[in-house]
Formats: structure tokens, C-alpha cells, sequence
């Protein structure tokens, strides 16, 4: 509360302070011995001011006031410093003013949990893994949770006290036979407590990634070229976020992505319908309030092929004369909120599993992805560490290394039909910091895309 | 800042040892790493933004019956550091016996470092960050009205390092850098380029804005026009960009001594054996003047070295840290590494220093004049998704260039590159001699014969 005032003092149009107290343990276990079990506790705040339609930003790990009050004033004359180059002033969007209270209620606290317990979880995992098959070579597991309480007041009479609660696990295998190495992994996380792993128990995860590992040793490396797919929830999920989520990302939109010019336009097949949704519960990349306090909502982002929502901030919202969504986050104290994506989706429709591979004389089947990475032009590319080819209709030979690319906007309008099953699958996104997030969707069929790999 | 200065960082980890050693820990260590950084962003072709930083934080590795425990705090009270140092020590009891563990590190031999400390880069004023900025965007903009600075930023940041163990093992170390960079697209009619980058960084106050301004808008007015190409096996110039991409999630993993022991690296048993063409001779040298990852010892307080790696195609050596090293009975090699913004959080694991291609001697031009038909590729997309193990790897070159009859023509559209990490070793036919260092990469342009284009 002081530090707005001394804000305010200093004649800034805007001032927030999010402060936290944060408790995290991590560990990290490789072939079953851990590296190293860690606790830690870390407390910081973070300051923005807009001095002049300038932002200053301020984090500083520390609860001490002198040390806090220098931090406003170095914010303030720096933000001073840099608005003497704006043209155009940065302004927000008006917002209701909340105050709210939010505590986490999990069946199973991790912060009441002892790290044996913890160890005891992963030491399992590690166990199903190596004992699958002997092909199996190594098997790293990472467990990550997160507990605390976040504190955010700004000038606009907006005071939230919200509990953060995180559990993340990793797990990645390897196998080798001859000269093949193959690899898999997949992330487990959630924002109930550690009761995900009575769900998704160490048993079943462990095996399905032995299996992937062993599988892929038989599998053979795609042909280069043009093919019809048909994409598992897990890969439509990577790429709805990292082709198309990003893009409509306002800040990004601003930058230049292709969507710049297109909203309200026509962008994918009718089939297409998408949805950025804060808001289901438990889900990784699901909050009460974002950290510019923006209670969190279903964002609709394409209805039937037509681009109807951005993701915005304050910022955005005022340019773009609409309303936050909020999708904004900071990773930490030392970060500063930006807009990012919470749990984004395909909406699933009406054709059955069987239905999407039919009529495929020659293509390929991706069901779990390695890693995507997508450019402001639309450019993409999604790495697959799990395919099988399709000939006649049906599933075929297993296929390693693929990876597909192509430009966003050609391939959206190139899904010719979407399933009716559904999968939501956590990950952690990067933009300069860390996001939790989920991504996902259902099969869908798409007429062509480009394959590469294949060494 | 609230800075700490050397005696008291130092006598603060010796309190976290003594407290686990008291607490019944049999050996302790404790690092602290205080970061201080000061920053203009720029968006949207203007400045909009400042960042000021401040942490610092401590973080304790306690041992117990061969089990390691480790804990950290921000908060350097006496009380905090106190409870860190015995929730390392209770944490060391929950964790199993690990049979490999021998010690913390022993021996105190530091070496000097040069050109890693410049105390004008801590007396920067916002002005003259401001200033830089400016300078650096109006460059890139006055140029060429197409060109739209997407994002770019100026950032100075200091950060010093100490390290303490049971065995006196005792070091302090303190270093500058600053950088500044761009991003941008070009648009004309209809068409937008990939975002194109640029940027200078340096350990002492001679970064040339105008320079990076000018780069960003020549690289990405140049984008403009692409031209899809037919799909063959070309001859690639890689630069350092892209370079550091492809090696970063594979060969710089491959050579680490963690992957080789547990079998997931494709190098396994063979040193000795050739694994790249006799062109190449890679060192990993953690001393080099101004490098970026130049420190007087490494984060666990073993003295940073010169270690070859490839000599003339050759696989010499791998990349040890202390537990590694001494799993196998060998010296480490200096390159136990915390990480990321807040090092002081994370457990030392194995990571390059500057790992440096020894440059050939012709010029760019040169390099380029004798290809009839190539790729020069500035940026690759997907390099992450490489298989860590075998190397294989499935990119898209963005922005990339045609290279007819020895000379650079137009930008290409969306080609995708495959192969193995190691066949582009292999087939390295030349280097040119503008050396520079883009993350852990220092090289120069790389040539590599019979690149694997997938066009569309």
C-alpha cells in the first residue's frame, strides 16, 4: 500500500505491486539415484509504474522497505528517462477494481507432503520405466511443486491475496538397439494438488513412455514431402498453441503476425473452432485472477474458421478499444506480466476415429510431439517424436524423427475434419519467462502437410 | 544495490557450511550469486519499457552417508541461511545413498581471467541507456521504410559469484556484460518476412549499436522476395546463429560426460575415433578473454580451463564436472555450470563454457564465392526438437538465402533441413575467419558439403 503511495508521489498514471512468498521443492532422479533434492523459499516483489506512457519496472528480491521505496523512485525516474523517445503512449483499459481472497483447498497439499513421499513417486516412476524392456538405457525424471501466496494491489483499488499451487512432473526415456537411439517423454502437471498422481499413476505413465522409447527402435524415417495426416490431441494441441496461439497473442499480433489484418476475417476451414479458457478447473493453466488482476475467462479465439478473439492485456485492450481477457502472467517476482496463453484448444466435433483415416491411400498418423517453435509470418515447426504411417486407411509401420512445417494460415484451412474425442495435455511455455499452460484437442484430419526428417 | 562485498558473501556461505556441518552434514558447500541488471525495451518500433533487477540468494548442498541434500533462500538473514543449511542437511537424510558420490571439490588454484569486468557498464546511466537504444532503433529504421522493429532491448547487468566448502575451498569472482539487439520484419504488398535478429554483446563496454541497427534492417529488407527452392542436397553456410542452434541440443550434449555415462550420448567410446572433418577442431575454453561464460573457477569452485575436444576431426575429450570427473577417476574439466536468472536456486550440472571452432582463413566472400549451389542459413526453427541422443535433427531455415555461382541472391521460403548433427561435422569443408560468439558458440561461418533440402 505504501509503495503505491510513494508511486503515486512521484506522479506515475499507474502503479502495481505484486508481491510473493514462494515454497518450492524440486528433485531431479536419473537411472534412480537422485541429483539432488531441493526446497527453497524465495520472496520478492515486483513494481510497474507508467511514467508519461512509459513503463517502469521494478523487481526486487527482498521484503525491505528502503530497499523497496529506492526501487519505485529508480523505476519512476528511469520510465521518466525513456518517455522522452515515446510517440505513442502507452494507456490501459479501464477495469473494474476487485478484491478478493482466494485460497487453495487441495485433497493433497504438497506442502504438507514430505519429500520422501515425493522421492517415493518419482522412485516408482523410474522402476516401471527401466523395468519395461531392456532396451530401455536411461530414464531422468523431474518433479517440480509450487505453493505460496501471491499479493496484488494497484492504483485503481484492485486488492488480490491469491495461493499459488503447481505440481509438475517430467519424465524422459531413452532405449538403444544397435545403432538406434530413440527417445521419449511427456509432463504430467496440475494446479490440484499431488492427488494427479493417483490419476495418472507412476505404473500407467512409466509404461506408456517405456513403450514409446522401444517402439520407435523398429520405427523407420519418414519420406520427405507433402502427405495427408491425421494429428493425435497431443500434437494438435502443440500446434494450435505454438502456430496459431501465439500469433493471437495481442502484444504479438501488434508485433506483426500475419493475424494483424485479419481479425474477423475468414482464417481456417469451418471445422475449425478455438478456444483459450482459463478457466477449467484444475487444469495447468488455470487461475482465478491474472497478474493484472483480470478475473480469468473462456476466451473464444476462432469460431468455425472466422478469427473472432485476441488474448490482451490492459495495454492491447485499450489499442485494440476492447476488454483484458485475462491472460496475463508473470512468471515471478523477477518477471513482468505479459499476456500468455492458459489451457488453448480445438473444440472437438462429430467424426469418429475411424472416419478421419478413411480414404488415406499414403500418409502419416502423428500422435505425440517432441517440441514446436513457430515464426510472427506463420511459420511452423513441430517436432514428433511418435507417428506410424497410413496406408489404405490404416495405421502402419511406426515412423521416427518426422517433423511436420508449413505456414499456419495454409494449414488451418487445410483441416478437413475434427473428431469427437478430446485430451487436454499440460506443458510449460516459454516467452523470455515460464508459463504452465495446457494445450490439446481431438483428432482431426488435415489434406496435406510438409514432412521432414528422415536422416 | 544493496551490494555485498566480497569478505561478507564469503563469510555468509561459511556460516551455511558451518551450520550444516554443525546440523551433522559430512561435508557442505554453499554458493551465492548476486545479479543486478538494468534494461530498455523497445516494442513496436518504439522505447516503451525499463527493467530494473535486483536478487541475490544462497544455496546449500549438504552430505550425509553419501546422499545430497540441497536447499536455498533469498533472504540472507542469519536465521534464514541457518534454516536453508538444515533443510539441506534433512533432505540429504530423506534422499538415498548415491555409491558414486566421493566429495565436494578439494584443491583452490584459481586462474586469472581477462576482459570480463568493466566497472563503466555499472555507471551507465538511464540517459545513456536510453541513448544506446535510440541510437540502435533509428539506425534500423531510417534506413529502409519496410523494416518494423518487432522487439529489441539494452541491457546492462553485473554478477558476482562465490563459492565455499568444507575443504576451504574459497572463491569470489564479479563480471560485467552488456548487450543490445533487434528484431524485425519487412513487409511489402502483401508479404511479411520471418523475423530477422541481430544483435552485440560484450563483457566490457564496446557494443556498436548503429552496427546491429544497421544489420537488422540490411538482413530483414533482404528477406523480402522469398523464392521456394527445389528440393537436393546443397552445400550449407551456416552461421553463427544458426550454428549455435543445431550444436546446442545436440553435440554440446553428446560431449557432456553425464550423457556418455549414461548411455545417451551417440560419442560414447570414441575418443580417439574420428567424428567430424579433419577441418574441425573444437575447444571448450572457459578462460577466454571476454567470453561470456569466462569466470575464474566454475560453480563449484574448480578452476575454469582450456579443454580440446576435437582435434583435426578427433574426438579428444568430454566435459566433466566434479562428480562426473571423479566417477571415473579423472580431473574435472571446470565446467560444473548453474544456470539461468537465479543460479543461486539451481544444483551445478555439466554445461559448455565457450565452446570455440578455431576459425579457418578465408574471408565470408571467399567462402561463399566457391559454391555453385548452397543455402546460406542465418536462423534455423525446431532446433529443440532434435533427437538429443543420435543427433537427428528436422529444421526449417529462416530466414535463409540462395547462393547461385558464388554469390548471395534472393531469401528463400520455408525450407526444411535433415540429417545428424554428426554428418554435418563430417562434412564441414571450410570456415571463414569472422569469428564471434553467439551464446555458448564461438565460430566463425561454417561450410558443410551435401546438406539434406527439403524445399516445397
Amino acid at each position: 500500500m505504501e509503495l503505491v503511495e510513494v508511486g503515486m508521489r512521484l506522479g506515475t498514471e499507474y502503479v502495481e505491486v505484486r508481491a510473493q512468498r514462494l515454497f518450492r521443492t524440486m528433485l531431479t532422479m536419473k537411472d534412480g539415484i537422485i541429483e539432488a533434492a531441493k526446497e527453497g523459499l524465495e520472496n520478492g516483489v515486483a513494481i510497474r509504474v507508467l511514467v508519461s506512457g512509459t513503463w517502469g519496472f521494478a523487481s526486487v528480491g527482498s521484503f525491505d522497505k528502503t530497499q523497496l521505496i529506492n526501487a519505485v523512485e529508480k523505476a519512476c525516474k528511469m520510465a521518466k528517462a525513456a518517455s522522452r523517445k515515446v510517440r505513442i503512449p502507452v494507456k490501459l483499459a479501464e477495469t473494474k477494481a476487485f478484491e478478493d481472497k482466494i485460497v487453495s483447498k487441495p485433497r493433497k497439499n504438497p506442502a504438507e507432503t514430505s519429500l520422501a513421499e515425493k522421492i517415493q513417486i518419482a522412485a516408482s516412476l523410474n522402476k516401471t520405466v527401466l523395468n519395461y524392456d531392456h532396451r530401455i538405457k536411461s530414464c531422468t525424471i523431474d518433479y517440480l511443486d509450487i505453493t505460496g501466496t501471491n499479493y496484488f494491489i494497484n492504483n485503481n483499488g484492485t486488492y488480490i491475496e491469491q495461493d499459488k499451487l503447481y505440481v509438475w512432473s517430467r519424465v524422459l526415456a531413452t532405449a538403444k538397439e544397435g545403432e538406434v537411439y530413440t527417445f521419449a517423454r511427456e509432463e504430467i502437471g496440475s494446479t490440484a494438488g499431488l492427488e494427479v498422481f493417483e490419476v495418472e499413476t507412476p505404473e500407467a505413465v512409466g509404461e506408456r513412455i517405456a513403450k514409446r522409447a522401444v517402439e520407435q527402435l523398429k520405427a523407420k524415417t519418414p519420406k520427405g514431402g507433402t502427405f495427408p495426416v491425421v494429428i493425435g490431441p497431443n500434437v494438435v494441441g502443440v500446434f494450435i498453441h505454438e502456430a496459431f496461439g501465439h500469433l493471437a497473442e495481442a502484444d504479438l499480433t501488434l508485433k506483426g503476425s500475419v493475424l494483424i489484418d485479419k481479425f474477423g476475417k475468414k482464417i481456417a476451414s469451418d471445422v475449425v473452432t478455438v478456444y483459450d479458457d482459463g478457466t477449467i478447473e484444475g487444469a495447468f493453466g488455470s487461475f482465478k485472477y491474472d497478474d493484472e488482476g483480470i478475473p480469468a475467462q473462456k476466451t473464444l479465439l476462432i469460431k468455425d474458421g472466422q478469427i473472432v478473439g485476441l488474448m490482451h492485456n490492459r495495454e492491447t485492450a485499450y489499442q485494440f478499444k476492447t476488454s483484458p481477457t485475462g491472460n496475463v502472467r508473470a512468471e515471478d517476482f523477477r518477471h513482468e506480466p505479459v499476456i500468455r496463453m492458459r489451457n488453448t484448444y480445438l473444440a472437438p466435433r462429430d467424426c469418429t476415429f475411424e472416419e478421419l483415416f478413411e480414404g488415406i491411400k499414403f500418409g502419416y498418423y502423428l500422435k505425440s510431439f517432441r517440441g514446436g517453435q513457430a515464426n510472427l509470418d506463420g511459420t511452423f515447426q513441430v517436432g514428433i517424436q511418435e507417428a506410424y504411417e497410413i496406408v489404405n486407411g490404416e495405421i502402419g509401420t511406426p515412423v521416427r524423427n518426422a517433423s511436420i512445417s508449413g505456414n499456419t494460415l495454409e494449414t488451418l484451412q487445410k483441416v478437413e475434419a475434427v473428431g469427437k474425442d478430446f485430451q487436454l495435455w499440460p506443458g510449460r511455455c516459454g516467452k523470455g519467462q515460464l508459463a504452465f499452460v495446457c494445450d490439446g484437442g481431438p483428432h482431426i484430419r488435415v489434406k496435406e502437410v510438409l514432412i521432414g526428417g528422415g536422416a | 544495490m544493496e551490494e555485498l562485498e566480497k569478505e561478507e558473501t564469503l563469510s555468509l556461505c561459511e556460516r551455511a557450511v558451518k551450520a550444516a556441518e554443525k546440523d551433522g552434514a559430512d561435508e557442505a558447500e554453499a554458493y551465492i550469486c548476486q545479479i543486478h541488471k538494468t534494461a530498455v525495451d523497445i516494442e513496436r518500433g518504439q522505447i516503451v519499457k525499463t527493467v530494473t533487477y535486483t536478487d541475490k540468494g544462497l544455496g546449500v548442498r549438504a552430505v550425509y552417508n553419501k546422499a545430497v541434500g540441497f536447499a536455498y533462500t533469498n533472504l540472507l538473514t542469519k536465521e534464514k541461511i541457518e534454516e536453508a543449511a538444515s533443510k539441506a542437511f534433512s533432505s540429504a537424510k530423506a534422499s538415498k545413498p548415491d555409491p558414486n558420490w566421493k566429495s565436494f571439490t578439494m584443491g583452490k588454484c584459481f586462474t586469472n581471467v581477462y576482459k570480463t569486468f568493466d566497472g563503466r557498464i555499472l555507471e551507465l546511466s538511464s540517459e545513456e541507456l536510453v541513448d544506446i537504444a535510440s541510437r540502435m532503433l533509428q539506425t534500423a529504421t531510417e534506413k529502409d521504410e519496410r523494416v518494423f522493429v518487432v522487439d529489441g532491448e539494452v541491457e546492462a547487468s553485473c554478477a558476482t559469484k562465490a563459492i565455499f566448502n568444507s575443504y576451504d575451498v574459497s572463491g569470489y569472482d564479479k563480471g560485467t556484460f552488456i548487450s543490445c539487439g533487434l528484431a524485425a520484419v519487412a513487409r511489402e504488398a502483401n508479404y511479411v518476412t520471418p523475423v530477422c535478429f541481430e544483435f552485440d554483446a560484450k563483457r566490457t563496454l564496446d557494443i556498436d549499436p548503429e552496427w546491429v541497427g544497421s544489420e537488422t534492417a540490411r538482413l530483414t529488407s533482404s528477406a523480402l522476395k522469398a523464392e521456394k527452392v527445389v528440393s537436393k542436397p546443397y552445400t550449407v553456410v551456416f552461421t553463427q546463429l544458426a550454428m549455435q542452434l543445431l550444436l546446442n541440443y545436440t553435440l554440446v550434449n553428446a560431449v557432456k560426460a553425464d550423457y556418455v555415462q549414461r548411455n545417451q550420448s551417440a560419442l560414447k567410446g570414441k575418443i580417439g575415433e574420428k567424428v567430424a572433418s579433419e577441418n574441425v577442431t573444437i575447444y571448450d575454453d572457459g578462460i577466454l578473454e571476454g567470453g561470456f561464460r569466462t569466470w575464474r573457477f566454475d560453480d563449484e569452485g574448480v578452476d575454469r580451463r582450456k579443454t580440446i575436444v576435437v582435434e583435426k576431426g578427433i574426438l579428444k575429450s568430454f566435459l566433466y564436472d566434479n562428480y562426473t570427473a571423479r566417477k571415473e577417476e579423472v580431473d574435472s574439466t571446470g565446467n560444473a555450470y548453474r544456470g539461468g536468472n537465479t543460479p543461486y536456486m539451481e544444483t551445478p550440472s555439466i554445461e559448455s563454457t565457450n565452446f570455440r571452432f578455431v576459425p579457418g582463413n578465408k574471408s565470408t566472400d571467399e567462402l561463399i564465392s566457391e559454391i555453385d549451389s548452397g543455402l546460406l542459413v542465418y536462423l534455423l526453427q525446431g532446433a529443440h526438437s532434435s533427437n538429443p541422443v543420435s543427433g537427428e535433427f528436422s529444421v526449417v531455415a529462416v530466414p535463409s538465402w540462395k547462393i547461385e555461382k558464388g554469390e548471395i541472391k534472393t531469401a528463400v521460403k520455408g525450407a526444411m533441413l535433415s540429417g545428424t548433427v554428426f554428418e554435418v561435422l563430417n562434412n564441414v569443408s571450410a570456415l571463414a575467419n569472422n569469428e564471434r560468439q553467439v551464446g555458448t558458440l564461438v565460430a566463425p561461418w561454417i561450410r558443410v558439403e551435401n546438406v539434406k533440402v527439403i524445399g516445397r
